[in-house]
């Protein structure tokens, strides 16, 4: 058994004795979910578990590492000259699209964190979590007026697990272009995605969103009349952007015959639904769920519509952030798609990131 | 000193080499022109010369790189830095972008072997009165001119002390003052004892400068003589290679059945 | 520090009380807090106004004003604006007078004088030039686009076909720059283990350590107190 294998499975051992013994010490989880918002009682609980575990899985990886070589060269690895250089110019990415075209464009998205992404997929995991970490600290911290924003700083976090599950994915070829993709394995690849976003909208969306019936803005808990027309609207309008979203995605999937567009999609999906998951709570304790963008109005209806403001502000992220990181992951791709190979190639993780078999 | 022995080197990814059995010499004090048509391969001799192929970029060397007598093979590229330095065409991509005055881009170098400051300071200082650059020290580097953006940064190389200097097109974005400033700073150099490799495409330059010139085809040495003989040599035009404007003179005055010789002492 | 103070304390007197007790007073001593005072209210004006109309009207509550529309204003929304306002101003003040005192070149390179490790000094600052330059040639890109007929105002598709043809271009280009100057740093001894001895020394008297001791110590014991619960309730 190869050392790295050994250190897997200690870390991944570490990861589940933290999580069984979290479950444990916090004693039964009350995960019945309300029916008026579908939210777990226990769901913060349950974050800050995983989270944990998570750390001590990757500390007992390090450590095993450690003992074997006494160095830490799948972290130090990360961090040549070439990924330090590059790390300024995508935290410059971040700020200057994430402040310029968001701003530009007035949509409720962000587009904040093109280069993090490119940075996780390019060296890896570590490097893209210290490019999102460092992004939004220097962001608020660092950089003068007319660049520097207030808000970055408190989501740093969110950026961390950007850049980190950015780097995971990079890591298992999520982002390799497969073009030529033989028809039939496109049809299936477009099923299982509208499989996922099916399951995902009816089982997850659709209860939390509207206590049951497909109506995604519920009338206020007690005998209130029926909801507003203005929230019936925005709700259809929702519920046409992401059917535009899918059906978009079929037609770049069979226009362009490339696979890899259903695997960047589905990538994006699950970093916007975690990054929404943990920016919640910091946008509503620290801002009161307003961030003076275009997302603030979805908040506002919701809370109309009789949400908390904790609800509100998760409703609200759940829909702008798989949007948001969908349409990330796909510029990352196409900018991969566009640097030549050989550079690509130089960066640590590159090779896998994008698969090259050059002769 | 600085020796290629059989250098045959092959980028990461690719099948076939570019480079194939090199062997050249650049003693103490002495520049070297390399010319050649464009992707004959200077740029990765150049890379191979200086050793960051493939201690930085990886691929595949065979045959050996020697300064001074040691093999460069196995050394970090943070201890190549003390013994070789490589200087690029584009000004801009050499900076540090962390500098706000050319004294700190130039002191950078010396800062990051961990001198004490003293040692740093005189380091930097000796750089910049090489290259006459006192007028600039205070300046944003970021706001030169091409040349003056280029001189800072061979006079950010002069800092390392290297006993091996290479510069891949040095003057190819700069204007004619700019290429004569660099010209006389890399005579001052060899005067002094480092040993030059220079790619150029301006053999006017090389004429002046070199004192032994040699010729990329294909990856391959296909001229290695004197600057001279070289950029005199009837089938450097075919090779891809203009000949200065010296020679190119003298044979239109035999052509027009002049005495070649009567011009060559004109022009000496 | 005073920006973390802010939300520990909460209510309308610890915010408040900070931007009275700490922040304004060293802007006065730095002499900056006219620009200090201009600059925090315009930064926070946008997100301000965005709060108001959020939480006054959708906030639930039991009393309610008056009503525009679907939306009802409330008083408890009222008062979370308040708060949320007087909070956000602690923010952005005390984030400002940092801002607006500390040269962030010179905050960069004390941070490594004080064990940082120069990659992560360089990667920040790196940053201060990169992002200004990438706007610059995002301006160059632009122009160029627009020579060529591009549109960059005008309706949202007009302005998302501006848009995107032009970071395509500013964000492929300047990674293109990453391999000669990453080739360039090591060629100058960049990524060498161990400390440099940086050419400056930033000045730190003793009134200034003494300060931030005070102020370290002040934010401790008020995230104590809150997490044991033993702050005592402010308005
Ligand atoms: N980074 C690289 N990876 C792979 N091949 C390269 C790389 N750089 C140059 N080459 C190839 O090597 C050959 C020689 O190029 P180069 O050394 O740049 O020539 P020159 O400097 O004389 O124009 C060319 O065929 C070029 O395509
Ligand atoms: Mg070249």
């Amino acid at each position: 058994m190869s050392q790295t294998w050994v250190r897997a499975i200690v870390g991944l051992v570490a990861f589940f004795v933290v999580l069984v013994a979290g479950i444990n010490v916090t004693g039964t989880l009350d995960v019945t979910a309300d029916p008026n918002t579908g939210l777990i009682a226990a769901q913060n609980t349950i974050i800050a578990i995983l989270f944990v575990a998570l750390l001590a899985g990757l500390i007992a990886y390090a450590a095993t590492e450690y003992a074997q070589t006494r160095r830490l060269d799948s972290i130090t690895r990360q961090f040549d000259t070439r990924t330090i250089v590059l790390i300024p110019i995508a935290i410059a990415i971040n700020i200057v699209l994430g402040q310029t075209v968001a701003a530009a464009l007035k949509v409720p998205i962000y587009l904040d964190s093109i280069g993090t992404i490119l940075v996780g997929v390019l060296a890896g995991p570590i490097a893209g979590a210290v490019t999102g970490g460092l992004a939004n600290l220097i962001w608020t911290y660092v950089l003068p007026a007319p660049f520097h924003s207030d808000y970055a700083a408190p989501f740093f976090i969110v950026a961390v697990e950007i850049g980190l599950l950015a780097g995971i994915f990079g890591r298992l070829g999520f982002f390799r272009s497969r073009p030529n993709t033989p028809p039939a394995r496109l049809a299936i690849g477009a099923i299982v995605v509208v499989a996922i976003v099916a399951i995902i909208g009816f089982y997850g969306f659709v209860p939390f969103y509207s206590s049951g019936q497909i109506s995604f803005f519920a009338p206020p808990a007690e005998g209130a009349a029926a909801p507003d027309p203005v929230f019936v609207i925005l709700g259809w309008l929702v519920a046409l952007l992401v059917i535009g979203a899918v059906v978009g995605l079929l037609a770049l999937l069979f226009i362009k015959r490339d696979l890899g567009a259903a695997y960047v999609f589905v990538a994006g999906l699950v970093v916007g639904i975690v990054s929404a998951i943990i920016s919640a709570p910091i946008s509503s304790i620290v801002f009161g769920g307003v961030t003076g963008s275009g997302t603030d109005i979805l908040v506002a209806a919701f809370q109309q519509a009789g949400s908390s403001l904790r609800e509100a502000v998760l409703k609200q992220g759940l829909l702008s952030d798989p949007i948001d990181k969908t349409l990330t992951f796909f510029l990352v791709f196409a900018i991969l798609g566009a640097l030549s190979r050989r550079f690509v190639a130089r960066f640590p993780q590159g090779e896998a990131a994008v698969g090259l078999s050059e002769g | 000193m600085l020796e290629l022995n059989g250098a045959t080197y092959r980028y990461a990814g690719y099948a076939r080499p570019v480079l194939h059995e090199v062997s050249l010499r650049v003693g103490d004090g002495e520049i070297v022109g390399l010319v050649g048509p464009n992707d004959s391969g200077k740029s990765t001799l150049c890379l191979v010369a200086s050793g960051l192929a493939p201690a930085s970029i990886g691929g595949e060397l065979k045959g050996t790189l020697t300064l001074d007598g040691t093999t460069a093979a196995g050394l970090r590229t943070f201890e190549l830095a003390e013994r070789v330095v490589i200087g690029f065409q584009n000004p801009n991509t050499q900076r540090s972008g962390i500098a706000a005055t050319v004294f700190e881009e130039i002191a950078l170098g010396p800062m990051n072997l961990g001198l004490p400051v003293v040692e740093t300071v005189a380091r930097t200082r000796d750089a910049i009165s090489r290259l006459r650059l006192e007028a600039i020290v205070e300046r944003d580097p970021q706001r030169l001119s091409g040349g003056q953006a280029q001189l800072v940064g061979i006079a950010s190389l002069l800092a390392m002390r290297p006993r091996h200097v290479i510069l891949d097109e040095p003057t190819a974005q700069l204007d004619p003052e700019g290429t004569r400033l660099v010209g006389e700073a890399l005579e001052a150099l060899a005067a002094r004892g480092t040993s030059l490799l220079v790619a150029e495409h301006k053999t006017d330059l090389l004429d002046r400068l070199c004192s032994r010139i040699v010729v990329l085809d294909a990856g391959r040495v296909v001229r290695d003589g004197s600057a001279g003989g070289v950029l005199d040599d009837p089938e450097l035009r075919e090779l891809g290679v203009e000949p200065p404007a010296r020679v190119r003179l003298t044979r239109a005055v035999a052509h027009a059945g002049g005495d070649p010789r009567a011009l060559e002492a004109v022009l000496r | 520090m005073e920006s973390v103070g802010a939300f520990v304390i909460g209510g309308y007197i610890g915010p408040l009380a900070i931007i009275v007790l700490a922040v304004l007073p060293a802007a006065v001593v730095a002499g900056v807090a006219r620009r200090l005072l201009r600059v925090s209210l315009l930064l926070t004006l946008p997100i301000a106004i965005s709060v108001v109309l959020v939480s006054v009207f959708t906030r639930a509550g039991s009393t309610v004003l008056f009503q525009i529309g679907p939306f009802d204003a409330t008083l408890e929304g009222v008062d979370f604006a308040g708060q949320t306002l007087v909070r956000l101003l602690a923010i952005s003040t005390s984030i400002g007078l940092f801002g607006l005192t500390t040269e962030p070149r010179s905050f960069v390179l004390d941070l490594e004088r004080r064990g940082l490790s120069p990659r992560f000094a360089f990667v920040a600052a790196a940053t201060l030039e990169a992002v200004p330059a990438m706007v610059e040639r995002a301006g160059v890109i632009a122009s160029a686009q627009r020579a060529r007929g591009l549109d960059t105002e005008g309706s949202l598709r007009a302005r998302l076909r501006g848009v995107l043809p032009l970071a395509g271009p500013v964000v492929v280009s300047s990674l293109t720059e990453v391999e000669e100057r990453s080739l360039a740093l090591e060629v100058r001894a960049f990524g060498r283990p161990g400390r440099r001895h940086l050419l400056w020394r930033i000045a730190d008297t003793r009134a200034q350590v003494a300060v931030r001791i005070l102020m370290l110590t002040l934010l401790g014991a008020a995230i104590v107190m809150r997490l044991t619960g033993t702050f005592p309730a402010l308005p």
